[in-house]
């Protein structure tokens, strides 16, 4: 396999207004000191350290719409942050070019940051020893705010993000959960017309993962606002995002809809079979994943077996009570991909 | 400092004047224990000097009170640039090798707005307003006959003596772009060093330890002949000199922080690990 590029759909010709980012063949590369053990590895440093060249990302190209809500996913060192850190400003390609807002991030900073907002799920922009809404009160100047546009977003992301709690508290008291919601209020004040947002579900427990995704999606939805995601947990980026990037070793893997993902790996589907009796049906052309208690789940590669045949096959087991069909988790799938492309190199 | 207007620039300054306001009133015993430890650091900064130089009526050519003046400069220097400027702005090696200019980045200031902007008269002044008192006191014993334009002569001084320890600091803390962990604390370590030189009187030392004091690492420059160009213990063409030793100072350091700003922009600083701790 590893025909990455039959993977990866060029984006459709759009007007360039239409365009909130631009990744036009953009190359980063780091220069990696190698450096020996302990006894004569360190007496060799002194005099002669050796460099490796890392290739972080490999001419790579997308382009995100206006509006849109992009995952940005890849496996680790895969090159999601860097190309953050390029699209925020604070990394410069070796090669290529990044805009955003039609803005270069580096020469148009100043611009670009009261329309860009960022989110970095390992850091915090709050004021660490002071109330949060101190932190807000500190951004409305320093990004010189209006009055009532602060007003009415600072009402907005009280309300939708349950901070009414949290405003008088001081931020390093708060639990993650809380921090990454007061961090998330604070991105929105200046009404940021695109979002950056790495790993910013990255610790988080279900309760508050779900109110995150949950008040992305809205913001998106309602509001307009671009974003571009990425996480280690593909089934969030899948219930937040229409579409995916990835990235692996550097590279552009794949640009297109989650489902388009599956088919690649083979479009695997799960199934779920309820029986009487302690017989373990037999079905051909499946893989038996596991079970027990007369509920056994399998698993068919759709492209190879029709559903029509397999609900045949389904029909004929004796006892048969009950089958749940669903697609195979988007983790299970990425993973699979992850795994042929390391295979492959 | 582009599209900054004066009156942005106040609002920048007077929110972080709020902020330390909140921060020193958040609660009693925390404001009673700051304002206990400031006093006492302060006193001690000075003590040392001044007391010897009380029990041997001076040191070298200047006399008790003309120490006192010195040390009392000093304390006006480097309470000042306590006061002034965003949070390690001083200690900017801290911001580089910490990997916090990416939150500088993300500000739509201009970089030296950003440094600039902060103002904390309340948790930082205990230094300048003790270099202040104790320079009327110096002024009030010596009992000079100033001429007029000497208070805009100790203004232009101590800015002078300002721009030097900044730009010290900064050229050095331009280490921390290429060894961030290492060179983290070198801003401390140049400052720290710079307050210890410069409460010094000089005077009377053999030139090796003098000249190199006054041009290789400038503490000289900062309290001492300040001290003796402001009481007429030396002037002629050298009174220009720690001005135009500021300039150049300031147009190296220029050269060589830029230089290592792109240097960090083409590489970055990776010390964030998850939970925002540095590593």
């Amino acid at each position: 396999m590893r025909k990455l590029e039959s993977t990866v759909t060029p984006p459709a010709a759009t007007a360039a207004d239409d365009i909130a980012i631009r990744v036009d063949h953009v190359t980063k590369t780091f220069a990696q000191w190698q450096r020996g053990s302990a006894g004569a590895g360190s007496i060799r440093n002194l005099f002669k350290t050796e460099k490796k060249l890392i290739t972080a990302v490999d001419d790579v190209s997308f382009t995100v719409r206006r509006g849109e809500f992009v995952a940005y996913a890849g496996p680790n060192g895969a090159g999601k942050s860097t190309t953050m850190k390029m699209l925020s400003g604070m990394l410069v390609p070796s090669e290529g070019s990044v805009s955003v807002l039609g803005m270069s991030p580096q020469k148009d900073r100043i611009e670009l940051m009261k329309r860009l907002g960022m989110l970095f799920g390992n850091r915090t922009e709050l004021w660490w020893d002071h109330p949060v809404i101190q932190s807000y009160e500190w951004k409305k100047v320093v990004w010189d705010i209006p009055d009532e546009v602060y007003r009415r977003n600072l009402a907005m992301v009280t309300e939708l993000l349950e901070l009414e709690e949290l405003v008088a508290t001081f931020a390093r008291e708060l639990s993650l959960g809380q921090r990454m919601r007061a961090d998330l209020g604070m991105l929105l004040l200046h009404e940021p017309e695109v979002i950056l947002l790495d790993e910013p579900t990255l610790g988080l427990d279900v309760v508050a993962k779900r109110q995150m995704i949950a008040f992305l999606k809205r913001i998106n939805r309602e509001r307009g606002v671009t974003i571009l995601v990425t996480s280690h947990d593909m089934d969030d980026l899948e219930e937040m995002a229409q579409r995916i990037v990835m990235i692996a070793g550097g590279k552009l893997a794949y640009d297109g809809s989650f489902d388009g993902l599956r088919e690649i790996t083979g479009s695997l589907t799960q199934f779920a079979v309820t029986v009487d009796g302690g017989e373990i049906p037999e079905l051909e052309g499946c893989r038996l994943i596991g079970g027990q208690h007369g509920v056994y789940e399998y698993e068919a590669d759709l492209t190879k077996m029709p559903v029509a045949g397999l609900l045949e096959k389904l029909a004929k087991i004796e006892g048969i009570r009950d089958v749940e069909i669903r697609r195979a988790p988007i983790e299970q799938v990425i993973g699979e991909l992850y795994r042929r492309w390391k295979r492959n190199g | 400092m582009a599209n900054i207007t004066p009156k942005r620039f106040w609002g920048l300054m007077k929110i972080h004047a709020q902020m330390d306001l909140a921060s020193l009133m958040r609660d009693r015993a925390y404001m009673m224990s700051w304002i206990a430890a400031d006093i006492i650091s302060n006193v001690s900064s000075v003590a040392g000097i001044f007391l010897l130089a009380w029990k041997f009526d001076g040191i070298g050519s200047l006399d008790r009170w003309e120490v006192l003046f010195m040390l009392a400069y000093a304390n006006v220097v480097m309470g000042f640039l306590s006061m002034c400027g965003s949070p390690n702005a001083l200690f900017v090696s801290r911001i580089i090798g910490r990997g916090q200019w990416e939150h500088m980045y993300i500000m739509p200031l201009p970089y030296p707005t950003a440094l600039a902007m902060g103002f904390f008269p309340f948790t930082c002044s205990s230094t300048f307003v003790t270099g202040a008192v104790l320079m009327g006191v110096s002024l009030a014993q010596m009992n000079l006959a100033l001429p007029w334009w000497w208070g805009s002569a100790l203004v232009g001084s101590i800015a002078v003596s300002m721009a030097i320890v900044t730009a010290l600091s900064y050229l050095l803390s331009s280490l921390a772009f290429y060894a961030p962990v290492q060179c983290e604390e070198i801003a401390t370590t140049v400052l720290s060093s710079v307050q210890h030189t410069m409460s010094f009187p000089l005077s009377g030392m053999p030139g090796y330890v003098k000249y190199p004091l006054l041009t290789i690492f400038p503490a000289g420059l900062t309290a001492w002949y300040p001290t003796m160009l402001l009481l007429g213990k030396t002037g002629g063409a050298g009174a220009v000199y720690p001005a135009v030793f500021a300039v150049l100072l300031a147009l190296v350091t220029s050269y060589v922080f830029g230089k290592g700003l792109k240097y960090y922009a083409k590489v970055g600083i990776n010390r964030y690990s998850s939970g925002g701790h540095r590593c």
